[in-house]
């Protein structure tokens, strides 16, 4: 090589695009079991993955993908609501001027504003899907106990982003909306009314409130997100990578040649590491230096070496899933927002409630229960089931059923969860479709 | 921490004594703790507004002579319903003890929007989620001769004020 440079004085200019690109990308596209590990652990976005993933996880039918949707419908309303905050002016005055600017004068603006609003309400459905894909195929069993402790909080962060952004256009039905929410809340005990206070910033819904909800909105509350995100994404490499069946993890026999290096990790505190080669020379002992950190993770076992056993390269097998889901997501969204137009209703008249005064459709299942109590309805029952969803881990501690859609050993469990499912649903239905003014029961035909 | 490995393990084994070097993780221990109860607890202190920005609670609605014997006329801006029965004026408050909506008047007294609750001529609720009565405020009449409703003090219901 030094003898090509020296022959071409100019090679530092001629080769400046590919030095470029090697200093950024430092491996060729792979063609060899090494160059793909190499692939994964060189490049900052990929080295979050696993170098190997597990073909049950891959599975289409296992996950439907519903927690990658729901990573990229949070990056799409990331940039979607950063673009949308260079014409936002959280006043009053000027806000809902501003929704008119964006359908009338913003170049893209109405395309931008359809965008935030439908991956917003598609993120509170993919979430909630997420959480019960999770639930029925009995994910969060140990040792995956707190992971799905973090996917609640998730939940719940991500109703309330979705709640605080709907006040933001201050049209009829964002201060309606807000109205009876932030009621609702004044109905806890004890600390009921000051919370309502410190939300709103004032007695009732106003300027102080606008203001409080956008900082929440934009500021607070997704940087919560992306915390818990990292915690979660962290905690499912940790945990051993997506649940499966037992019987997914048999080990093979090892083979004779080329002993390799086997971690199994401890359920527990310590990780024991059993080296089966013969003896210490150096290339077991490079072997271990380089695979010993990414090995000490929970979960049954982790097998480094050429053990044979049901798990691919990530690169590509894995990336090109994930690639495939961030596609369809984003055609989604983008095809939703061409056809739909997120609404738009009348300047808030805080004289006329509009009637019927309805929340966003995944609070009217919360609303159709405020209707006969504004205590049980709004801030019993729905803690109680928090509680409960958060407890789950820890009150189901039988081990079977993991990693199966419906098994049988969790018939009782699953039952239970439709059930709740099933509730809330038609709670939401009739809320939705059934209640006309005055909050009376309509038929919908 | 250098020092650390020069210590012996006994130290560790009988816990009981305190050593200069327990005391002072002790207290920088309880330090950062204190120090963190407190900035949490300013945060809360900082974010409850000292001051509100919106409507003050006791305004003048006007003359008696404004409101004609026998009138219920709705204030929406102030959300009370002021009702004149012969020569007495009372203050009843429009927004829906359940949930903050603003209840318009109906032929049998008062219902709301948002989750159908009624109420009828006096507050008194008659049907719906509401858990209790719309409140009466006190009406009282000013120097000036203007009518004053000061939202921050409920009376009993049917006490009216003689003009």
């Amino acid at each position: 090589m030094s003898n090509q440079t020296s022959a071409r004085p100019w090679s530092f200019i001629t080769d400046l695009p590919s030095n470029i690109w090697r200093s950024i990308f430092r491996n060729p596209l792979p063609d060899s079991d090494h160059g793909r590990s190499a692939t994964s652990f060189t490049n900052f976005f990929l080295h979050m993955q696993p170098v190997k993933v597990h073909r049950h996880s891959l599975r289409l039918t296992y996950t439907w993908g519903l927690g990658l949707i729901s990573l990229f419908l949070f990056l799409i309303l990331a940039v979607t609501g950063v673009l949308l905050m260079f014409y936002y002016v959280p006043s009053t005055t000027q806000a809902y001027d501003r929704m008119l600017d964006l359908r009338g004068t913003v170049a893209f603006g109405i395309f931008l504003r359809n965008m935030h609003r439908w991956a917003a309400h598609g993120m509170v459905a993919v979430v909630f899907l997420h959480m019960c894909r999770v639930f029925l195929t009995g994910a969060y069993k140990k040792p995956r106990e707190f992971n799905w402790v973090v996917g609640v909080g998730l939940f719940l962060l991500t109703m309330f982003s979705s709640f605080t952004g709907y006040l933001l256009p201050w049209d009829q039905l964002a201060f309606w909306a807000i109205t009876v929410g932030t009621s609702i809340a004044s109905y806890a005990p004890v600390f009921g009314k000051d919370v309502k206070f410190l939300l709103l910033g004032d007695s009732s819904v106003g300027q102080e409130a606008l203001l409080r909800f956008y900082v929440l909105h934009v500021a607070v509350l997704p940087i919560l997100v992306t915390l818990l995100v990292a915690i979660h994404f962290w905690r499912v490499r940790k945990d051993g990578g997506l649940s499966r069946p037992r019987e997914e993890d048999e080990v093979f026999p090892m083979p004779e040649v080329e002993p390799a290096v086997m971690v199994a990790a401890a359920s527990g505190a310590g990780a024991t590491i059993a080296v089966a080669a013969p003896k210490p020379s150096l290339k077991a002992a490079l072997q271990q230096k380089l695979y010993g950190i990414q090995g000490i993770v929970r979960g049954p076992f982790t097998k480094i070496g050429n053990v044979p056993d049901k798990t691919v390269f990530s690169w590509p097998n894995l990336v090109r899933a994930e690639l495939l889901v961030f596609l369809i997501t984003v055609a989604g969204v983008l095809i939703v927002s061409l056809y739909f137009n997120a609404p738009l209703e009348e300047p808030v008249n805080i004289m006329h409630p509009p009637n019927p005064a309805k929340a966003p459709w995944y609070f009217l299942g919360l609303q159709e229960m405020v209707s006969y109590s504004a205590f049980w309805g709004g801030v019993g029952i729905p803690t109680i089931e928090v509680i409960i969803l958060l407890l789950a881990p820890y009150l189901d501690r039988k081990p079977g059923g993991v990693g199966k859609w419906f098994a049988r050993e969790r018939l009782l469990a699953n039952s239970l969860f439709m059930t709740f499912v099933v509730v809330n649903i038609v709670l939401m239905m009739i809320g939705t479709f059934f209640r006309g003014p005055n909050w009376e029961f309509v038929s919908p035909w | 921490m250098a020092k650390e490995p020069e210590k012996p393990s006994t130290e560790q084994e009988s816990g009981e004594t305190l050593t200069r070097r327990k005391m002072l993780a002790w207290i920088t221990g309880m330090g950062v703790f204190g120090s963190v109860t407190v900035s949490a607890f300013s945060n809360f202190v900082f974010i409850k507004p000292r001051v509100t920005y919106g409507q003050p609670n006791r305004f003048s609605i006007g003359k008696p002579e404004a409101f004609p014997p026998g009138s219920r006329m709705t204030l929406d801006t102030r959300r009370i319903c002021v009702v004149r029965d012969g020569n007495r004026i009372a203050a009843i408050s429009t927004t829906c003890t359940h949930l903050g909506c603003i209840v318009a008047t109906s032929e049998t007294g008062f219902a709301c929007p948002c989750h159908g609750s009624h109420y009828d001529q006096d507050g008194n609720v008659t049907g719906g989620p509401a858990p209790r009565a719309l409140p009466w405020y006190q009406v009282s009449l000013a120097p000036n001769g203007e009518l004053e409703v000061d939202k921050d003090i409920e009376i009993e219901p049917g006490i009216y004020l003689n003009v």
